[in-house]
């Protein structure tokens, strides 16, 4: 296993440094710096202005090749930076993105961390009922309810959502953020129930077509014939062997829930990393934006990984080798 | 079997059923019921809630430049001067100044203004005053701070947007050059805090620190709107500790996030991407001295005629300010911003455009919301509207001679301003007939361009006389082709864009839109590559030069990438502004304002369009309320009366709570359904 893990780790590598120079080819070469600080500064910053700008974030030195150093490059300075972490400052208003990343995080995972629990707890509950009553009106209904959710655009649950739910029964804030305890919830809750009715429909589907195949193994009827009663033969028998796929679909999402939900924070005016990539998106912030890129790269690599390793806890018969 | 299956599936349908409630009664019940965005706590306190879309940029006053930018820094630094609250047309008043100063000719032809600011000023509380270990914690505002302000409007790393405006002052460039030159010189040099690099290169000549309270500033030439640009944030006192102390250096604020001024409020909180609070500022001069009973300071006692009649006279000679707070909340999309205000929980927000005919029935609201206690707040903007004509162009512009101005006169004459406000500002705004829009000194309401009366008969006629007989080219015996450029590309513009396309379609011409964005659209006018096009100005202060400055030779955009977006260029007009600009307002600057307008009325290098008119919504526990049309700071003078603002809030918002309870009957009910359903198929089976 821990050569199947080294093994995945250097290819991770590889494919990291490949984004990283996709990175750089994108924002460095397309747009030149002399573009990005007239963007920061305006057209009518002077050109002293602007070599100092360029100065300050590094932006000054030969982009691929320098004879003289060929460690000096703003090549060299990128791979560095992502490496070590050292992400520089925003191109922006150079505020230090580390300062923006950590300001963001916590309200992000405010809403994706509930959002992806429930969602775990509610899609796989209904699925797993769905699948026991097949063929039941509640196994119709909630398969006709799940097609229905999953085909409204996320933007209309938004705006119904606020307009139904915020303006005219008046349950919660129809917008806006406060982290302080007390009234955290409250703006949550809508952002969190209208993520639910977007994403569960989906994974419900999911899940109860997992369930359906396993329910229909041999082994669970020679559960049955040995005595087991239904609830432990979904729970120990049907759930944990679908736990695989069921994983694969989750553990790829968590990484996820630190970059935030980019649609839901902008439209509700929560400050987290989503909202900050769209207002570097806005602002021309291509510092900011390589950084959200590569750290969604790196993300998803660890989320593929960690769903390799959480196969072999899942299932004691896989091997990683 | 059967007794057992049953069981687990009551088992299945419970943990189902609840495991879709817990959400939704935590959700829709426990956590929240409530639409409130704000502690309980703030119901009683005087604390204004308004609504921002975009963030900041910036809140250095020497940069900062977009509205959301000024409302802040404007509220946060105070000016030397600023604007008499009340009164139209606009007027000076001191505010740390001492007194507005007057314009001191010298012999060389330059001109002095004397500053002296008000003893005992304080900045706001803040540990940057620390810097030199005294542990103090505020200091009086210095002349030498205004200075210092100039010097970095000057200083080229700061970037101010404003270096145009003060190159006037003498030997402002020959500052920003020696400073630059120093820095590329000397590493040591550029590594000193700025306030000593200023200092080392001898400071700005024309900008003199003559004692502790008096600094005196020195043009090369007349240039009386001067004055207007001190009762901007962008020469606010700054003081150099908080640009020593904020460099964002070594877990440091940015002086970017972290302004130090001395105006009536501080920035208490500044979540950019969601939420900025500004509190009231005790140390503020008005505040600690309200003996002074300084005009920045107390409520005004003196306005335009019907102010008392509308109330705005009731707080005469009270102390400023009235609010604790001042809660700036973000919210992206309009319309949420909008059903907030709805609900009380914003204090005043712009009229969004679908609620418009619900609202507003003949330009005045609608009687329900009246009785809900809105009110709404009409504002002409000191700004215009103008479709421009590229006057170096051979078709259109002043080299055709006069069949370009008569084919200029005749597009003009096709355009109907009032019709466009109705189709597409919901009739917000006035026609325009000159530059020159309402408030501004110079405007005369009953000028009528006869250039700008929609009539396409004459226009038609106007037509023949540029040799365009039915709009006919010539040449080619088709209509004659014209292109307009312009920079937006969503369905609305283009729509609007449309709307003059088939007003000059109908006088026989054929007008394209060339569709581009912004800054390809910069790039056409920077290299001259266009015909017509639609454009905005918004006033920075309230004097006809920043509006007549815009068609002014010298500043051609393709010539000199100045704002004279049409290079208009006419050796008489550019003599009459170079007089009028140089002038104080008075009978003979009137007149030459009024030659010049019969010059841009014959020549028509514009047809201005419209003067955009503002719609604010407020509630009428909001007073004092008078919207100014210049982006100019006024939190300071609002007053609000937060009793009943809460028990209207509580009267909108009280949540209905049985869909829930019906949601979750229905629920529960649908599981017992499903279970005896599948109850009753066991038992067959």
């Amino acid at each position: 296993m821990l050569a199947y893990l080294a093994r995945r780790v250097a290819w991770s590598l590889a494919t990291l440094f490949g984004v990283m120079l996709l990175l750089f080819a994108l924002f460095f070469l397309v747009a030149t710096p002399d573009d990005v600080a007239r963007k920061a500064l305006g057209d009518k910053a002077m050109p002293e202005a602007i070599a100092q700008w360029k100065a300050n974030h590094g932006y000054d030195k030969p982009r691929v090749w320098n004879a003289a150093a060929p460690l000096d490059t703003m090549l060299v300075d990128h791979l560095r930076r992502l490496l070590t972490f050292d992400f520089g400052r925003s191109d922006a208003d150079d505020t230090p993105i580390i300062d923006r990343l950590r300001a963001g995080l916590g309200p992000s995972l405010s809403l994706t961390v509930p959002l992806f629990l429930l969602g775990v707890l509610a899609s796989i509950g209904l699925a797993l009922t769905a699948a026991y009553l097949q063929g039941s009106w509640f196994d119709r209904s909630t398969l006709i309810a799940c097609v229905l959710l999953m085909s409204v655009s996320l933007l209309l649950y938004i705006v119904a959502g606020q307009y139904v739910l915020g303006k005219v029964l008046r349950w919660f804030p129809i917008s806006g953020f406060d982290p302080t305890p007390a009234v955290i919830a409250r703006f949550l809750a809508l952002p969190v129930l209208i993520g639910l009715a977007a994403n569960t429909g989906q994974d419900t589907l999911f899940y109860r077509t997992l369930f359906l195949d396993e329910r229909s193994r041999e082994y669970v009827r020679t559960a049955y014939a040995k005595g087991c009663s239904p609830a432990q033969v979904m729970r120990r028998h049907v759930l944990r062997n679908t736990l695989i796929p069921i994983l694969t679909d989750l553990v790829i999402e968590i990484p996820f829930l630190f970059t935030g939900a980019i649609v839901l924070e902008s439209f509700f005016g929560i400050p987290g990393l989503g909202a900050m990539t769209v207002e570097a998106m806005q602002g021309n912030d291509f510092a900011t934006l390589r950084v959200m890129v590569f750290i969604g790269s790196l993300l998803f690599i660890a989320g593929q990984l960690m769903t390799d390793i959480a196969y072999t806890l899942a299932d004691p018969r896989v091997r990683l080798e | 079997m059967i007794r057992r299956r049953r069981a687990t599936f009551h088992r299945l349908t419970r943990l189902s059923v609840v495991r879709m409630a817990v959400p939704l009664l935590v959700l829709g019940l426990g956590g929240g019921c409530t639409n409130n965005p704000y502690p309980d706590a703030d119901e009683t306190a005087k604390v204004l809630y308004v609504a921002f879309s975009s963030p900041p940029k910036t809140l250095d006053p020497q940069v900062s430049y977009t509205v959301i930018d000024h409302a802040v820094t404007g509220n946060v630094f105070d000016t030397l001067l600023e604007y008499a609250y009340l009164e139209r047309p606009y007027r000076l008043i001191p505010a740390l100044a001492a007194a507005v100063p007057q314009a001191q000719p010298r012999a060389d032809g330059r001109v002095a203004y004397r500053f002296t600011l008000r003893a005992d000023a304080l900045y706001q509380r803040d540990a940057c005053f620390g810097i030199d270990g005294s542990g103090r914690t505020t200091r009086p505002v210095a002349a030498a701070d205004i200075a210092f302000s100039l010097a970095r409007i000057a200083d080229p790393l700061v970037g101010s947007p404003v270096v145009d405006t003060f190159e006037r002052l003498h030997g402002f460039k020959e500052f920003s050059q020696r400073l630059l030159a120093a820095r590329n010189a000397d590493a040591a040099f550029a590594a000193l805090r700025p306030d000593q690099q200023y200092a080392r290169v001898g400071g700005i000549d024309g900008v003199r620190v003559l004692d502790a309270q008096t600094v005196e500033v020195e043009l090369d030439a007349p240039y009386p709107q001067i004055l207007y640009w001190f009762a901007m944030p962008f020469t606010a006192p700054m003081a150099w500790e908080a640009v020593a102390t904020y460099d964002g250096r070594n877990g440091r604020d940015n002086l970017a996030d972290h302004p130090v001024g001395a105006g009536p409020f501080r920035l208490a909180r500044y979540d950019r991407l969601s939420r900025i609070v500004l509190a009231r500022n005790d140390d503020w001069y008005g505040i600690r001295h309200p003996e002074w009973q300084a005009p920045g300071a107390v409520y005004p006692s003196t306005g335009e005629p019907g102010d008392a009649a509308d109330g705005l006279l009731a707080a005469a000679g009270r102390p400023l300010p009235f609010l604790e707070r001042i809660e700036f909340r973000r919210d992206p999309e309009q319309v949420p911003a909008f059903i907030k205000f709805m609900q009380g929980y914003y204090d005043t927000a712009p009229i969004l455009r679908e609620s418009f005919d619900r609202l507003v029935h003949a330009g005045a609201l609608a009687p329900e919301q009246v009785a809900r206690g809105m009110e709404l707040e009409k504002t002409i903007t000191a700004g215009v509207y103008y479709l421009g004509f590229n006057m170096d162009d051979a078709t259109v512009g002043g080299a055709a001679g006069e069949p370009g101005r008569a084919l200029r006169q005749a597009m003009s004459l096709a355009v109907d301003a009032d019709e466009f406000l109705r189709l597409f500002a919901n009739g917000r705004g006035l026609a325009a007939q000159s530059p020159l829009p309402p408030g501004i000194f110079g405007y005369d309401p009953s000028y009528r361009n006869p250039w700008r009366v929609a009539d396409p008969a004459a226009a038609a006629a106007r037509l023949v006389d540029a040799g365009y007989p039915g709009g006919i080219d010539p040449k080619t015996g088709k209509p004659l082709r014209l292109t307009f450029d312009v920079y937006d590309t969503s369905a609305r513009g283009l729509l609007q864009f449309q709307f003059f396309v088939e007003a000059w379609k109908r006088i026989g011409l054929d007008v394209q839109v060339a569709a581009s964005d912004y800054n390809r659209f910069q790039e056409k006018v920077r290299s001259g590559a266009y015909q017509v096009f639609l454009w905005g100005w918004v006033a920075d202060y309230p004097d006809p030069e920043n509006f007549l400055f815009l068609l002014y030779g010298p500043m051609s955009r393709t010539a000199s990438g100045g704002p004279n977006t049409a290079n208009f260029a006419d050796p008489r007009y550019d003599a009459l502004f170079l007089r009028m600009r140089a002038m104080e307002n008075g009978p003979e600057r009137l007149a030459l304002i009024d030659e010049m307008q019969r010059i841009l009325e014959r020549e028509a290098p514009w047809i201005p369009v419209y003067y955009p008119e503002d719609y604010a919504l407020q509630f009428g526990w909001l007073a004092n309320v008078k919207t100014p049309s210049l982006s100019l700071p006024y939190y300071k003078y609002l007053d609000l009366a937060p009793a009943p603002r809460a028990a209207r809030r509580a009267e909108w918002n009280h949540p209905i709570r049985w869909p829930a309870v019906a949601l979750l009957a229905a629920l529960v009910a649908a599981g017992g359904i499903a279970s005896r359903r599948r109850r009753a198929g066991e038992v067959a089976s």
